[in-house]
């Protein structure tokens, strides 16, 4: 029993049902957007702790992959006439090669080095969506159309939070899978000893670019469908806050943990809703909360309570 | 007698220096070998030579007649050498069990897809990995700390843990970095008992090892390297004999 709670199968469960029951508490269209918004954060955050807390490589540039994902679907949609249901899976194709590419030159880095190169490839696609205006409508943006399927326009908060909530459960669901399987394991043990893994058989360099890639699509994915939800995109979709948001989202809640990544993503999109009310001290008073996160459980928020539960039960 | 592990004018220089110098020996396959010497014998060199972390400046190492030259640690491994480290290489984020578990690696379902979708086939191959890893560790005297995170085991018990992982892979042959570096005589004693059943196994094991208790006791073989040369090979009788060893290494008046 005690087991089976603290399993990652019980807690897809309760994920499901919370999905589910929270619309119940939503009263407006307000309350619906807010929701989705975390639910996008929370898959992206969900495949970059596949790589950062999992695999132990840190990227500072997963909000590129986002927007990336969001202008290829957003322009072929708009400018070249794509259907959404084409565009979308061709956004996933882009950043799946560009990531490909990337990863190998940049996965020999590692640490402070690593770090600095998935920043500079963030703000490289951040600068490209920003220059190209004839494609991109540059800083001010451009409009994407809604998902259309057969004549039917995806359109309403809803639907929109409907679809998110089964992606998160999906994205949840395969994540625990991964994590509980040869591959799983390699890619932990490439984190807790690199030199270990590669004495037990396991190719770093493969296994390192492999869920490079994942991760990056799962965040492409999110930013497309994030393009059709809003109708509305800008190159700040993809900039260098938005990355550090992601990764703070995976720290707070608690590294390797994927109800974590969920926790951080729901706590670092809604506290500045809730702060609002402090004003000009919203900023100080966010900041205050992280850093008392982050100093009382070092670990994150999930690791750190089941570790309670789990003394609580026995 | 074949050679599981064969090396010819083995030759490692760093900017001059040569830490091996034309080394050529053989491993008799079943056989414990030991590899001793004093402090910059160039021992850890030659680990590193023989498990693909170094490229030799001359010379090859073949394991089973094939020539390893440029293979990393990761295609070693397919051939059948494993190995435990020094320092020791825990992955202190996962569990004792999963630790043991990583080493099955090249014997597990390693297909992507079958992972993110958790096929019944997958399943049923980890369940089976999950039981050869606790036999395993039951195999090294752990079998009561499967449950336990790898970062609550102790510093012997963590040893003994690198073996079981080692083990994990079905290696041909083990090369076991100072196993008993670290231990008192009570558990030096233990890993001894440990390296003979690991023998038994018909597993090649190559020691390299300070304790020379140990190493006499159960060595089939012992290569004594000094300033990166072959001093002397043979048996631990001969080579506690031999004139060179006694007055380089074992400490002449």
């Amino acid at each position: 029993m005690r087991n089976w709670i603290l399993s990652g199968r019980a807690g897809l469960l309760l994920l499901a049902v919370v999905l589910a029951l929270a619309p119940l508490g939503f009263g407006n269209p307000y309350h619906y957007d807010i929701a989705i918004h975390v639910l996008i954060n929370a898959i992206v955050a969900v495949g970059l702790n596949l790589l950062v807390g999992y695999a132990g490589q840190v990227s500072l540039g997963h909000a590129g992959f986002f927007g990336l994902g969001a202008y290829v679907t957003g322009i072929l949609s708009a400018h070249y006439g794509w259907h959404t249901l084409l565009s979308i899976p061709m956004a996933l194709v882009v950043v799946a090669v560009l990531a490909f590419a990337v990863a190998r030159p940049i996965l020999r880095l590692s640490g402070h080095y690593l770090a600095m190169a998935t920043l500079g490839l963030g703000i490289l696609i951040t600068i490209v969506l920003r220059t190209e205006g004839w494609l991109t409508g540059g800083p001010d943006g451009m409009i994407v159309p809604p998902i259309e399927i057969l004549g039917w326009q995806l359109f309403g908060e809803a639907y929109w939070y409907a679809l998110m909530a089964a992606l998160l459960v999906l994205a949840v669901w395969l994540a625990l899978n991964l994590i509980d399987s040869p591959v799983g394991r390699a890619l932990r043990a490439v984190h807790g000893s690199d030199v270990a893994a590669q004495v037990a058989g396991v190719n770093t360099t493969r296994y390192k670019v492999l869920i490079f890639v994942v991760s990056a699509v799962f965040a492409a994915l999110t930013g497309a469908l994030t393009a059709h939800y809003s109708g509305f995109i800008t190159p700040d979709l993809g900039g260098f806050m938005r990355s550090i948001e992601f990764v703070t989202m995976v720290v707070l809640g608690g590294m390797a943990s994927t109800f974590g990544a969920i926790v951080g993503a729901l706590v670092l999109t809604l506290l500045p809703q809730l702060l609002t009310g402090f004003d000009e001290l919203e900023m100080v008073v966010f900041g205050a909360v992280l850093m008392a996160v982050i100093i009382f459980m070092p670990r994150g928020l999930v690791p750190s309570l089941r570790t309670l539960i789990g003394r609580f039960l026995r | 007698m074949t050679h599981l592990l064969e090396t010819s004018n083995l030759t490692k220089t760093f900017g001059g220096v040569h830490a091996v110098a034309d080394l050529s020996f053989g491993v008799e396959a079943g056989a414990i070998q030991a590899i001793i010497g004093p402090n910059g014998a160039g021992k850890t060199t030659l680990i590193n030579l023989l498990t693909g972390i170094y490229t030799p400046s001359a010379g090859d190492v073949r394991i089973d007649g094939r020539d390893t030259r440029g293979l990393p640690p990761h295609r070693l491994a397919g051939l059948g050498l494993s190995r435990t480290f020094q320092n020791l290489q825990i992955c202190m984020n996962m569990s004792a069990l999963e630790n043991v578990m990583v080493g099955r690696h090249l014997r597990m379902n390693r297909s992507f897809t079958a992972a993110l979708l958790r096929l019944p086939a997958l399943r049923r191959g980890d369940a089976d990995c999950r039981r050869r890893a606790a036999e395993l560790m039951d195999f090294v005297g752990l079998g009561d700390l499967t449950e336990r995170d790898a970062d609550t085991l102790s510093y012997g018990a963590l040893k003994r843990l690198e073996i079981a992982r080692a083990l994990a892979s079905e290696p041909k042959l083990l090369l076991l970095d100072e196993p008993a570096a670290g231990l008192n005589a009570n558990e030096t004693a233990a890993i001894e008992t440990l390296i003979r059943r690991v023998a038994e196994l018909g597993i090649t094991v190559i020691l390299v090892e300070h304790d020379m208790k140990l190493v006499m006791a159960i060595s089939d073989r012992i290569l004594v390297l000094d300033h990166g040369k072959q001093l002397a090979i043979g048996t631990p009788a001969e080579v506690r004999a031999d004139p060179a060893v006694i007055s380089a290494y074992l400490g002449a008046a």
